[in-house]
């Protein structure tokens, strides 16, 4: 007895470090996406903090290219305010004679977008994520969608009071449903860790053909509206399934430059999600 | 000696911080991103006591891995190589070494970088380890191990010798 407390007591540091190893390596596979404390998450406040502080020296750089880029984007919405105008100048031509059936001006709409600024990105690891300045205080919840002007950039995975880390496109952990513009075909997009600007359409239909640059859209999920683009097909993929095809999509997000996002607030996700988990029960 | 605590902890902040809002953000050819906070270990004295040394680098890699989003991954990597920091010093250093000499290129760069060189390789093949239980890809992980060790200990010997020349005009 006394031999093995003197051996534990000689090895002592030892038997710390394995105790602390074996801690990490638990937090390793614990990785549960969506049941982590926020704390251990680059949203806590002292990190976000330092973050956001690194971000505002460095915004100063991108001055230039976030106001061409804003310029472009100006000019798109233009453009529809444009379309949305002729459209409605032809819908009020004779809206007195319907008035009865007119709709009420005042129901809500589904989708509310809240912009945020990046504080943090990784674009060059396995595991990406990236940090916005926008927490539960602004209403963000986990499991929201999130886009950039491009296209689709990510779903937010954990939320405190004013930060909140998105899981995007480029990290293995995600997921989302898919198809090509012009088919009603859907497969799903992942990443395979290899190009911060490549990711994969996988489980297409083997008889699907595609052209080089077609647009790869969201198809129906929980989190994003249907027809959000996602990328443009670039070539054809490796498949480890003989049945489907596997697209390689040029993703429409550049991450290496990405600074300002939209967090997409569907306001009837909730309920189509209690409506959903009550049919499987 | 209390003057020796108090660079450290500057030490370890100023990595820390150095290494999430600079280093965190290379990446050359989209592959080597320079671990550099593992210099904190390197340059603790030969003779410091192995439970302090295991709980600040346990510590160092518990915060590095809050900044990323990494749980546990860098942690461990850090601990194990806080824990076999003492064996490793003593393959190239003689055990007579005074206690509080503190490896660096300057002394003697040779047994420095041998040193330096297995400690990055030893975390560094931890830390990508660890990474792949979450995405196996073995051709990149390979490039990015190897490109990743080059790097850092680039930056390390770099540094290292930076420091001394201000140190030498010090004197």
């Amino acid at each position: 007895m006394r031999n093995l407390a003197n051996y534990i007591i000689r090895n002592s540091s030892w038997f710390l470090a394995i105790l602390l190893i074996a801690f990490s390596i638990s937090q390793v596979f614990k990785h549960n996406s969506y049941q982590r404390s926020v704390y251990l998450t680059s949203a806590n406040k002292v990190s976000g903090e330092i973050y956001k502080l690194s971000t505002n020296v460095t915004s100063f750089l991108h001055l230039k290219r976030d106001n061409d880029k804003l310029l472009k984007r100006n000019a798109a919405l233009e453009q529809t305010v444009q379309l949305l105008k002729e459209e409605n100048l032809a819908l009020s031509r004779d809206s007195s004679a319907i008035e009865i059936f007119t709709t009420d001006s005042i129901q809500p709409t589904q989708f509310e977008f809240i912009p945020a600024d990046v504080v943090n990105i990784s674009i060059s690891k396995f595991n990406n994520y990236i940090t916005v300045d926008k927490g539960t205080l602004d209403g963000i919840n986990s499991n929201m969608g999130v886009i950039s002007t491009e296209g689709v950039v990510g779903v937010v995975q954990s939320v405190s009071k004013h930060f909140s880390v998105i899981i995007p496109i480029i990290n293995p952990n995600f997921r989302l449903g898919a198809k090509l513009k012009d088919s009603d075909n859907f497969g799903t997009v992942a990443w395979d860790g290899k190009n911060a600007n490549e990711a994969q359409l996988k489980e297409m239909p083997k008889h699907k053909t595609f052209a080089v640059g077609d647009t790869v859209v969201t198809s129906f999920s929980r989190i994003f509206p249907e027809g959000i683009i996602m990328g443009y097909t670039k070539g054809m993929g490796k498949s480890n399934d003989d049945n489907f095809n596997t697209f390689n999509i040029e993703l429409a997000t550049n991450f290496h430059t990405l600074k300002h996002v939209l967090i997409i607030n569907d306001k009837y996700h909730d309920e189509r999600t209690a409506l959903e988990t009550n049919l499987n029960r | 000696m209390k003057l020796n605590y108090i660079y450290e902890l500057l030490l370890f902040v100023v990595l820390i911080l150095l290494q999430v809002t600079v280093f965190n953000q290379i990446s050359v050819f989209g592959l080597a991103t320079p671990f550099l906070y593992i210099y904190f270990l390197l340059k603790l004295p030969v003779g410091r006591n192995v439970f302090y040394v295991i709980i600040m680098g346990f510590l160092m890699g518990f915060i590095i891995d809050i900044f990323l989003n990494t749980p546990g991954v860098n942690a461990a990597a850090t601990t194990l190589i806080a824990a076999f920091r003492q064996p490793i010093l003593h393959l190239f250093y003689d055990k007579k070494e005074a206690g509080n000499f503190i490896p660096g290129i300057h002394a003697n760069y040779g047994p420095f970088i041998r040193f330096s060189f297995l400690a990055v390789a030893i975390h560094q093949t931890a830390l990508h380890g660890l990474e792949a239980f979450t995405l196996f890809n073995p051709h990149i992980l390979l490039l990015r191990w190897l490109a990743s060790i080059t790097l850092t200990l680039v930056i390390i010997f770099a540094l290292d010798s930076f420091t001394y020349k201000k140190l030498a005009s010090d004197e």
